[in-house]
């Protein structure tokens, strides 16, 4: 699954990143491989995405979330 | 003298502190990519002497932008004496990786650790020695804005022994092993880091031999097969573990939790549903103020000051009884172009203090996030929407802040489009033509004048795309930063700084070419001598001979008189000069006494509201002022594009006043024909809109890292990569 897939408020965590322009910038902005993410929303037309990275803001495309592959963390109760 | 250079992520506080230690005035905003020059500064403490340069700023050493490279070549390149890292304390796992980079390097170095208010405010705690011990290098902190800790660091900088810094950072155990394969071949520790990171880009300026590119690519391959992890992950991973360590370490949060005014004000200003009509009513509501009733009202209050003003000075120099033509000079050529102009820059000044509002609380960068979906259709980056925003204050800067866009093409497509944005200059023409003859609607009015912009500027954006610049693909990725309450000094700072400009400009350039016209208006030859003219007799000037010749191209647009074509000339010196030539041309200071609107009434007698539409909208969108024209040449860095969009813009503004005029003629020139056209250009637009193609995914990083034949960093095909795009959007 990847980060497209997941849907606001939920939590995930990065299992990789595959090949695309961004690649090295979203690895330098702190999604390194086991990094935890939140996503906090979707911008109001759909796309970019915002999420909750290291303690900051970041926002990026669909088109780069579906190129990180994640692991969806199921909220605790 | 020794050199400082400040460096640090974007938003970190950089130029705040750079006006801090030199006591400068550098534009400073709440959004990432105000500085994107560098700049320099100088700072004395006693008899310590330093040259400071502020720096845009940079998230890594990995640049994928210009004002990126700019930065990082400086850093790594120039050797500085000393570097002062602002680190961003409200924020510092993803800033302190920056730091980790940069202590990779020899320079000297010492940490500003900056936003030191909003720790407090969080209740939370930085142990300062602790991090000073971890990173082995000194730790300043201070709060910029409030200019609290410049003093101490100042001081400390002064007597700072620089020069003996050692420090020794060392990566876990295998990648150390590397990173000495690395070194052994490339003889520097840190360009084998940065070798490690960025492939060959690292290396391109080091100019090795072929030999020993072979033998380092052959380390590369070797060392590559040794991580479980991808090999460029490696270094990053490695740095994050060790900053995450260091924060555990020196940070400690506060137990009372800490509810940030930013995720509050995002959940209505970014909201699904309210966010885009809130954008859309923000903007326009800086518009109806600025240009509605409120803004003309204060125009008239303050044209009204100057009619004042200019009656005395008139009657003042009357009485002097100088030579005919002196008078003549400083009433019809100086007084007489000035008022007209300066009479709008209350107007002015109403748009760029909003403007500055936005700016500094942080809203630009969601205007950004907001509108990136849209901007991407037309093949651009949503950040290409912050230069576009600045193109309503000037032109100039907004085409430098181009720079902050990751690609070459995408550069030029916005710097090409930003002359269709309608500038402060233009403004006082709307102002003449909407207020003189449209009464109620001159808003709307000039609103719409906005929107033709936008939207031609959109269709050359998407032309250029599907033309000649086809290889752009706008990337995106942005740090949403916190909303911070505006400032009065700062906003003010901004409203004047730039108002200033706007008035400089008319009191040197303005009034240089005011006097240029006012002389070529005002002789001529008549009967056969070459001599002063009175104001009937105008016709007769040298400009009155220009614009007869040139009318004839002109007519097809509505313009019936060479005043028109006269005024739209001297355009080109300046916008702003448009209004103070019709001032001139239209003797605007005979009937300054007993008419407050200065050019209305003979604007009126002059101009259908088709002809008025037209010409206003040939002055939006042809070639742009002589200081636009050289900062697009600069931006553009080529002569052959230059002219390629000098001759594009011409073109582009003809055609448009040319279907404007003819269609508004037919509906007898009623203004909701014009309307129309609006109409049927947003009909092509959106059919355009359609065609666009979706580009699939390309190896970005591999390009830039060299290795391209034997990337073995995992890749979803490309097909796989297109068929998803289409059926997520289809499905949507
Ligand atoms: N709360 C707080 N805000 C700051 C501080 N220093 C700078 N700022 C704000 O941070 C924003 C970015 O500042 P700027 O100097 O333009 O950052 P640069 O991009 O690094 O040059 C501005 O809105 C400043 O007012 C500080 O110490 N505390
Ligand atoms: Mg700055």
């Amino acid at each position: 699954m990847t980060l497209r897939d997941i849907l606001p408020g939920e939590q995930c965590i990065i299992k990789g990143i595959y090949v695309n322009n961004l690649r090295k910038r979203i690895i330098d902005m702190g999604l390194t491989t086991g990094t935890v993410i939140t996503v906090k929303k979707l911008a109001p037309l759909g796309d970019p995405i915002e999420i909750h990275v290291r303690g900051y803001s970041l926002t990026i495309r669909n088109s780069e979330a579906r190129m990180i592959e994640v692991d969806k963390i199921e909220a605790k109760r | 003298m020794i050199r400082i250079a400040l460096a640090g992520n974007p938003n970190s506080g950089k130029s705040t502190l750079f006006n801090g230690l030199t006591g400068a005035n550098q534009s400073v905003g709440n959004w990432p990519g105000v500085t994107v020059e560098k700049k320099s500064g100088r700072i004395k403490h006693h008899d310590f002497e330093a040259e400071v340069i502020d720096l845009p700023g940079i998230y890594s050493l990995s640049t994928i932008s210009l004002e990126e490279e700019i930065a990082s070549k400086y850093i790594i390149d120039s050797n500085m004496d000393l570097i002062i890292n602002i680190v961003d304390a409200s924020n510092l796992e993803r800033n302190l990786y920056l730091t980790y980079q940069l202590l990779d390097s020899k320079a000297p170095m010492i940490v500003a650790l900056n936003c030191m208010d909003i720790i407090q405010k969080k209740l939370d705690n930085i142990d300062i020695q602790a991090l000073e011990a971890e990173l082995q290098v000194p730790v300043i902190p201070i709060t910029a804005n409030k200019k609290q800790g410049i003093k101490e660091l100042l001081s400390f900088i002064a007597t700072f022994d620089y020069k003996n810094q050692t420090r020794d950072h060392r990566y876990s155990e295998p990648i150390e092993n590397v990173i000495t394969d690395f070194t052994s071949i490339l003889g520097d520790r840190f360009l084998a880091v940065r070798f490690f990171e960025d492939g060959l880009k690292a290396i391109e300026s080091a100019n090795l031999k072929p030999e020993s590119v072979n033998k380092i690519l052959e380390a590369h391959r070797c060392a590559a097969g040794k991580f479980a992890i991808d090999f460029d992950m490696v270094l990053p991973n490695d740095r994050y573990d060790r900053i995450i360590t260091v924060c555990n370490k020196v940070l400690t949060k506060s137990s009372v939790a800490y509810v940030s005014k930013t995720e509050k004000i995002d959940s209505i200003l970014t909201h699904k549903w309210l966010g885009l009509p809130i954008f859309g009513l923000i903007m326009l509501g800086v518009f109806f103020l600025a240009f509605g009733p409120i803004g003309t009202t204060i125009t008239n209050w303050f044209v009204m000051g100057i009619d004042w003003v200019i009656s005395k000075i008139g009657a003042g120099v009357d009485s002097l009884g100088m030579a005919s033509w002196v008078s003549s000079l400083i009433t019809n050529g100086v007084f007489g172009g000035l008022a007209a102009v300066v009479g709008f820059l209350p107007q002015l000044m109403i748009l760029f203090f909003f403007l500055a509002i936005l700016e500094d609380s942080g809203y630009m960068a969601r205007a950004a996030f907001i509108m990136d979906r849209v901007l991407r259709k037309f093949g651009l980056s949503g950040k290409a929407f912050i230069p576009m925003l600045i193109g309503f204050g000037c032109s100039v800067p907004a085409m430098t802040a181009t720079r902050t866009l990751d690609r070459d093409e995408d550069r030029k497509v916005t710097t090409m489009i930003i002359p269709f944005i309608s500038c402060g200059a233009k403004a006082p023409i709307y102002g003449v033509f909407a207020g003189a003859l449209f009464f109620r609607y001159s808003y709307l009015i000039v609103f719409s004048m906005y929107l033709l912009g936008i939207i031609v500027a959109i269709l050359s954006a998407i032309l250029f795309k599907k033309t000649i610049l086809k290889s752009a693909s706008a990337n995106y990725i942005m740090e949403l930063p916190e909303y911070r309450s505006p400032t009065a000094k700062n906003t003010f700072l901004h409203t004047w700084e730039r108002s200033k400009g706007f008035l400089i400009k008319a009191g040197t350039v303005l009034l240089g070419a005011f006097i240029i016209i006012w002389f070529f208006s005002y002789f001529g030859f008549v009967d056969g001598t070459f001599r002063l003219l009175a104001d009937e007799e105008i016709e007769h000037s040298i400009l009155g001979a220009i614009g007869k010749f040139l009318l004839p191209i002109f007519q097809p647009i509505g313009f019936d008189s060479w005043k028109s074509t006269v005024a739209i000339l001297t355009g080109f010196i300046a916008k702003e000069s448009v209004v103070g030539t019709l001032g001139i041309l239209y003797g605007v200071t005979g009937n300054v006494v007993d008419n407050g609107t200065l050019l209305f009434e003979p604007i009126r007698a002059a101009f259908t509201p088709a002809q008025a539409y037209a010409f206003m909208t040939f002055a939006l969108l042809a070639t742009p002022c002589i200081a636009a024209l050289s900062a697009m040449r600069k931006e553009l860095n080529s002569w052959k594009w230059f002219t390629f969009a000098v001759a594009y813009e011409m073109i582009v503004a003809y055609l448009v006043s040319l279907v404007i005029y003819q269609l508004a003629r037919l509906e007898l020139g009623t203004f909701l024909s014009i309307l129309f056209a609006i109409m049927v250009l947003a009909i092509v637009f959106f059919t355009i809109r359609r065609f666009i193609v979706r580009k699939g995914v390309v190896c970005g990083s591999c390009t830039s890292c060299g290795l391209k034949d034997e990337c073995a960093l995992p890749k979803k095909t490309e097909f796989d990569a297109l068929l998803e795009t289409k059926q997520k959007d289809d499905v949507k």
